[in-house]
């Protein structure tokens, strides 16, 4: 680091409040009651390599720290002061992740230098496409996500450019929010390049330049600090989502994690094919994405909250991301709902550094609740009401410091709900329950965090629920060190009723007056054996009304008579239940230990071996066929064996003739 | 003149450490400040030593006060220290967890770890009762008897010493509520009974909820105090009626306050932004930052047109609080900050506090880590005078050696390691504070730093310099503005309604009709509760908003327009409150009504600060003293503060001691004293 360790303090100081003061500016003017709500935006300064240095602290999006221009940045041929770019194509350079994020940045020039940039995105509610909002798991291309702009000039010379204002526009459905926001972007870009110019008057530009990159190496620096107490060796791990499309098979996540002193490397070969869905993660196979670092620098930042978070972070790190993969989709896959994706990495990275630092980490976060939207009519007034009701839920995995947070927490901690009485007061909808609920967190000397429920009936005919991001009914948040797997999330259509329907992870449904909706998220998993956790705790948690007396019993080996713990009984069956304790890291829901008997990790192997053989077009067909044939083919609790796979394979091919010529062109 | 009996006005602001008296003599304009050791143990000791050193020192005889105001961190520290009472929270049925539940959001939302203060009220201890109000008042199920005799039975079992009573939309209507704690107090008359819609009726179940228990908590140990502190003003012979300071910087009579103690939990804190605006005020400076920095933390609060900001959501301990409060933000820098370098050799200040116990090294009391106020002692602006009444002696000694240790891994001399720790502090000030200014849309040039607490006008022209400020204010009596602006403030309380309305011509008339209910309880609470007989003020405002949107904002309103139900001009000042705000506004689209808000306020006699005329000619400095700055040793003169006298003139670099603060007077700060004897420094600009 070449600027004086005092010099450079200070002048992180003034950076950080440049960004604050870009990101406070955003926040007063954007138009969108979303953007200021659900603070879905990021600003921040970056390095004329397009790497970011500085940005606010605790503002914005948590998923984008050291968000990395520097592709988009090369996509423009020449900048020119004034000059304010724009993309949202998660195609084009790859800093954009999903078409609703739109991605302005500014060149800034001291004597006619250029010495940084500020940047800056937000979440357009919609930007066009099939669907309002422009999300849904259902889209299989790009192009139906709404319109898509390279990266390309919406101010020239500080002119703007009209014509390309004009079409984006045209494209979407709320234009005027679209352009308010953007506008408000624009503005904060503004400020941050006159913040700029002071910072340069107050440290000169050489130091400015200096300090930049020396900020970043001192993250780097930092993070190799943290990355040099984890214990080397190859850690790996495997999450699923449920669903690889509507109704789909399982979706796997693979990660092998290998820390080897101060570097790491994720390697997510194994991870399955890209989806005809639009889960899928668009990293241009940059293997510093952004989003395939986030859930390292949780680790990091919660191993030591006093690491600066910029780009320099993840420096020392790097991923191996297989193209035609879910991780590295390739041109058109659809990419909308990389939310669910980007999650669903983060709870694997967490299950591999558990294994490393099974002291310091937590089990499995709870989630797979919806962001639940409703649509629905007033019946005394006729109006059409469409309303964002809370997102559901869930606690933070238990760990050796203590019970996971109730009902909200580890990597989900940044949401916000919305309060039953505004609900009930703009939504023609009641609420039977918001509450958390009953025996959800799994069980372990310290308990997951529990999930929260939420009961509603509505009023009107054609009601539509979408459900965005519903996860976690069979593959559910993962215990540690003899700790439970936390209870499945539900999405259930009059509960308890002879016309109960149980609506798994649909993300679409109507519904019709009267109707009863209960929606619970997975709570999270529990660390450490549950029989020994101290019974008065159990207790404690059966008068709270987190654990029922049958959960108790069942789960903890805590048997409960009246309001008192029959220790007798109790520690018959916490023996029982230490004696039958298998020495596994991990506490997986029954339903995952039985899907993980057929497909083991070696049946995974060759799975994905073959399907690598394939063109990447075919791969998620082939994997539904195979999925198809091996799963008639192969009995409850046996393996899928490697003689079953091949002929799925075969058949495959014989199917498909023209697959053959696809393989093999030149026959 | 008045007569001797209404003689003297004091103001006391009783703190965790030290309780500031101030008393102002209608007789001569002046104001004597002094303080004394807080006796937290037993409350209202401080008070009568700080009455006998007022006689002793100034003559002020107990007799001849006849105004008392006070403000008091009882309330705050209930909450900090987990002493309140054991509460129960009766609930509605299946809405049981809303503390737990809260509205989600961890404070360090990138740490996995993060999580919010246990709930005051802990689950086990909440209780469902039977019953269901709709969001349009209606109940859709009545209250279930038998399920409160239920919940009464149990809390009793549990030890209940209290019952908060909170219920959904009982913003709505409080019917549910108010049955239930009638039938608690017929079932069990021993327990004091709260209810959400009588402590703050807002919408947001959880916003109300957290109010009410936060006010049931401390609310027997607020009146038990406050019952002690009647008993001694009686016993000392002092005939005025005990008045406290509210967080919305007010003040009521100390017995309304033992009823309505949510109303006073941030006393002290608001009558001191009260006191800034005031001195900021006289000094010419309607616009201020107002900067009180203590031992472990800087309160910030922004003065506009000589009236501090007003929000909602203040924290107390972890916990918010929705009363209509002076907005005080705190930051974490203050005169205990301790220096420290990370493991890469980069040197931080705070958030770790040396606080007031040890406390920097050169207060000898243990402490030896080096801090910012033991950065100032090594550059020589501390020390070089007997703090006064802290009766602490500043061992320079004890701080060179402390910054000492920091000095030589960093390669640097003790005064340049000094040096740095002042920089980096000051920077880490200035990060937080420009935060502040840009949320606020504060324009630097148009506003002045006003400086006090311990450590305040230590670094004040140094933060003024980064923060492109160009005045400094440095009030006459810096360590005591907090019971002096209970001397200032007026007879004040906030009422509200929430109904929730679309805003159209059809609401113009219960529009009306609500604020004409609110004035009537203002006018009750002004003449029956607080006894007042002077002529009634009354400010009427909506918390609007556009429809969707999912936050209000507060917008006043002409009583002339309410009277003419002129819906429109409602909706032309909400535009234009939101187009001041967020720099935009949407003339066109639906606006709702959420709350209609009144303030009643009863003016309060001012005391006739006069000033005094100015003289010339610059003031003779007490000696020169050596100060490390700009890289080196100079020669600069030190004054003291009770030697300098209206119009003296100050040129930077220099040093002004005065018994409880240090002022820097850094190089390109020019320094008048005004004829209220405030020190007003000012730099020309770039």
């Amino acid at each position: 680091m070449s600027v004086d360790n005092v010099t450079l303090q200070i002048f992180a100081n003034h950076c950080s409040a440049a960004a604050e003061t870009m990101a406070r500016t955003l926040l007063r003017t954007a138009h969108s009651t979303f953007v200021r709500e659900s603070e879905d935006f990021t600003i921040g300064i970056v390095t004329p390599a397009g790497k970011t240095f500085a940005s606010p602290f605790a503002l914005g999006a948590t998923w984008f720290v050291g968000l990395d221009y520097a592709n988009a940045l090369s996509l423009i041929d020449e900048y020119h002061e004034g000059d304010i770019c724009l993309t949202n194509d998660p195609y084009s350079g790859f800093v954009c992740t999903h078409s609703p994020d739109m991605h302005l940045w500014k060149p800034v020039f001291h004597g006619g230098e250029l010495i940084c940039f500020v940047a800056g995105h937000i979440h357009n509610t919609d930007v066009g496409g099939a669907v309002p909002a422009s999300l849904s798991r259902t889209l299989t291309e790009v192009h139906q996500e709404g319109i898509r702009i390279p990266p390309a000039k919406l101010y020239r010379r500080g002119e703007l450019n009209e014509e390309l204002l004009r079409i984006l526009l045209t494209n979407v459905r709320m234009p005027e929010q679209n352009w308010g926001d953007l506008k408000a972007l624009a503005a904060a870009m503004n400020t941050g390049e006159r913040k700029v110019h002071e910072i340069v008057r107050r440290f000169g530009v050489d130091t400015f330049r200096e300090g930049a990159e020396d900020l970043l190496d001192y993250a780097e620096r930092q993070a190799r600090n943290v990355i040099r107490r984890i214990p080397d060796g190859e850690y790996f791990f495997a999450d699923y989502m449920d669903e690889d499309s509507d109704g789909g098979y399982p979706a796997r996540i693979a990660l092998n994690l290998v820390v080897d002193g101060e570097e790491i490397t994720f390697d997510y070969s194994g991870s399955d094919p890209q989806l005809a869905s639009s889960i899928n993660i668009p990293t241009g196979g940059d293997e510093r994405h952004v989003l395939m670092m986030v859930g390292l620098v949780y680790v990091l930042y919660t191993l030591d909250p006093t690491i600066l978070r910029n780009a320099g972070l993840t420096r020392s790190s790097r991923c191996v991301l297989p193209e035609g993969s879910i991780v590295n989709p390739r041109f058109p896959a659809a990419v909308g709902m990389r939310s669910l994706g980007t999650v669903r990495i983060m709870s694997t990275i967490f299950g591999a550094f558990a294994q490393a630092l099974p002291d310091e980490l937590q089990a499995g976060p709870g989630g797979g609740g919806p962001l639940l939207n409703v649509r629905t009519t007033d019946n005394r007034t006729g109006r059409r009401v469409m309303a964002n009701i809370s997102p559901i839920t869930a606690g933070a995995g238990g760990s050796a410091a203590g019970d996971g947070t109730e009902g909200n927490g580890a990597n989900q901690a940044f949401f916000k709900n919305t309060p039953v009485e505004i609900n009930e007061a703009e939504t023609p909808i009641r609420i039977l329950e918001y509450s958390l609920s009953r025996d959800s967190g799994g069980a372990g000397r310290c308990r997951g965090g529990l999930a929260t429920s939420m009961t509603f009936q509505v009023f009107s005919p054609h009601t539509v629920l979408t459900a965005r991001n519903r996860d976690r009914v069979r593959f559910t948040p993962w215990g540690i060190r003899g700790g439970a797997a936390g209870k499945s999330s539900e999405f259930v259509l009059n509960p308890g009723s002879n016309h109960e329907v149980d609506l798994g992870n649909t993300d679409v449904v109507t519904v019709d007056p009267g109707d009863i909706v209960r929606i619970t998220a997975a709570g999270g998993g529990g660390y450490g054996p549950p029989e020994e956790r101290p019974a008065e705790q159990v207790l404690g948690d059966v008068r709270r009304i987190f654990v029922s007396v049958e959960g108790a019993q069942r789960d903890y080996g805590v048997v409960i008579r009246g309001d008192s713990i029959d220790a007798e009984a109790t520690a018959r069956r916490r023996a029982e239940m230490a004696a039958g304790r298998g020495s596994g890291f991990f506490g997986h829901s029954a339903a995952r230990v039985a899907y993980e008997t057929r497909w083991t990790r070696r049946a995974y192997l060759r799975l994905h071996e073959m399907l690598g053989r394939l063109p990447v077009h075919w791969r998620f067909y082939a994997k539904h066929r195979i999925f198809e044939s091996v799963e008639a083919a192969t009995a409850e609790g046996e393996e899928a064996a490697d003689e079953a796979l091949e002929q799925a394979y075969a058949r495959l091919l014989a199917l498909n003739p023209e697959l053959g010529n696809a393989l093999d062109p030149v026959r | 003149m008045a007569d001797p009996e209404t003689r003297y006005r004091v103001g006391v602001d009783i703190g965790g450490t030290f309780t500031d008296f101030c008393a102002f003599d209608e007789h001569t304009k002046q104001v004597h400040a002094l303080k004394v050791l807080s006796t937290p143990e037993t409350p209202g000791r401080e008070v009568i030593e700080g009455l006998r050193q007022l006689e002793e020192r100034f003559s002020v005889s107990p007799p001849e006060i006849a105004y008392f105001t006070h403000g008091t961190t009882v309330g705050v520290n209930t909450v900090l220290q987990k002493k309140g009472i054991r509460l129960c929270l009766f609930a509605t049925e299946h809405f049981v967890d809303v503390l737990e539940i809260g509205r989600l959001k961890m404070p360090d939302p990138y740490n996995l770890k993060s999580r919010r203060p246990d709930p005051l009220v802990p689950k086990e201890r909440v209780i469902p009762v039977r019953e269901r109000m709709r969001s349009d008042g209606d109940a859709e199920a009545p209250v279930d008897e038998k399920s409160v005799a239920e919940a009464v039975e149990r809390a009793r079992a549990l030890g209940a010493e209290g019952i908060v009573v909170a219920l959904i939309n009982a913003y709505r209507n409080p019917a549910h509520e108010r049955e239930v704690a009638a039938l608690v107090r017929r079932l069990a008359p021993e327990l004091p009974v709260f209810c959400s819609s009588e402590v703050w009726s807002i919408v947001r179940e959880y916003e109300r909820t957290v109010t009410a228990v936060i006010h049931g908590y401390v609310q027997p140990r607020v009146s038990r105090y406050l019952g002690s502190l009647q008993e001694a003003l009686r016993d000392a012979g002092v005939p005025a009626q005990a008045l406290v300071t509210k967080s919305n910087g007010g003040v009521m009579s100390a017995e309304q306050g033992r009823k309505d103690c949510a109303q006073m939990i941030l006393s002290g804190t608001a009558a001191g932004v009260i006191g800034a605006s005031h001195v900021a005020g006289l000094s010419g400076y309607p616009n201020a930052i107002s900067f009180d920095v203590g031992g472990t933390s800087a309160d910030v609060a922004f003065i506009r047109g000589g009236e501090p900001q007003y929000g909602i959501g203040e924290m107390i301990g972890g916990y918010p609080i929705y009363i209509p409060s002076v907005s005080v933000t705190s930051i974490g820098a203050g005169g205990g900050s301790i220096a420290w370098m990370d493991e890469l050799g980069v040197l931080k200040v705070g958030p770790e506090s040396a606080g007031a116990n040890p406390g920097p090294a050169c207060y000898g009391r243990g402490g030896d880590r080096a801090t910012l106020t033991d950065a100032f002692a090594v550059l020589g602006y501390v020390g070089q005078v007997d703090i006064g009444y802290r009766a602490v002696r500043i061992d320079v000694e004890a701080a060179r050696r402390a910054v000492g240790t920091l000095a030589a891994p960093l390669g640097m001399s003790v005064e340049e390691a000094a040096d740095s720790i002042l920089r980096i502090a000051v920077s880490g000030m200035y990060l937080e504070v420009s935060k502040l200014m840009s949320a606020y849309g504060v324009d630097p040039r148009d506003h002045a730093l006003l400086a006090f607490g311990g450590a305040g006008p230590m670094t004040a022209c140094f933060l003024a310099e980064e923060l492109g400020l160009r005045d400094v204010v440095v009030p006459a009596t810096p360590g005591v503005l907090s019971a002096l602006g209970g001397l200032i403030a007026d007879l004040k309380n906030d009422f509200i309604k929430t109904v929730y309305l679309d805003l159209e011509a059809s609401a113009a008339p219960s529009i009306r009709e609500e604020f004409a209910a609110l004035r009537e309880r203002g006018a009750r609470w002004l003449r029956d509760e607080q006894g007042y007989e002077g002529e009634p003020h009354y400010a009427c405002s909506a918390d609007m908003r556009y429809r969707g949107q999912s936050f209000e904002v507060e917008t006043e309103l002409d009583a002339a327009a309410i009277e003419a139900d002129d819906v429109d001009s409602f909706a032309d000042a909400f535009h234009a409150a939101h187009q001041r705000l967020y720099y935009h506004s949407d003339p066109g689209a639906p606006v709702q009504v959420i709350n209609l808000r009144l303030v009643a306020v009863g003016r309060t006699p001012k005391p006739g600060f006069a000033p005094e005329a100015e003289r010339e000619g610059g003031a003779e400095p007490e000696r020169r003293i050596p100060v490390y700055a700009g890289g080196a040793r100079r020669q600069v003169p030190l004054f003291l503060r009770h030697r300098l006298r209206p119009g003296d003139r100050i040129q930077g670099p220099a040093v002004v001691a005065q018994e409880d603060t240090t002022l820097c007077v850094a190089d390109g700060f020019t320094g008048r004293v005004d004829g209220y004897r405030n020190l007003l420094l000012h730099r020309e600009g770039e």
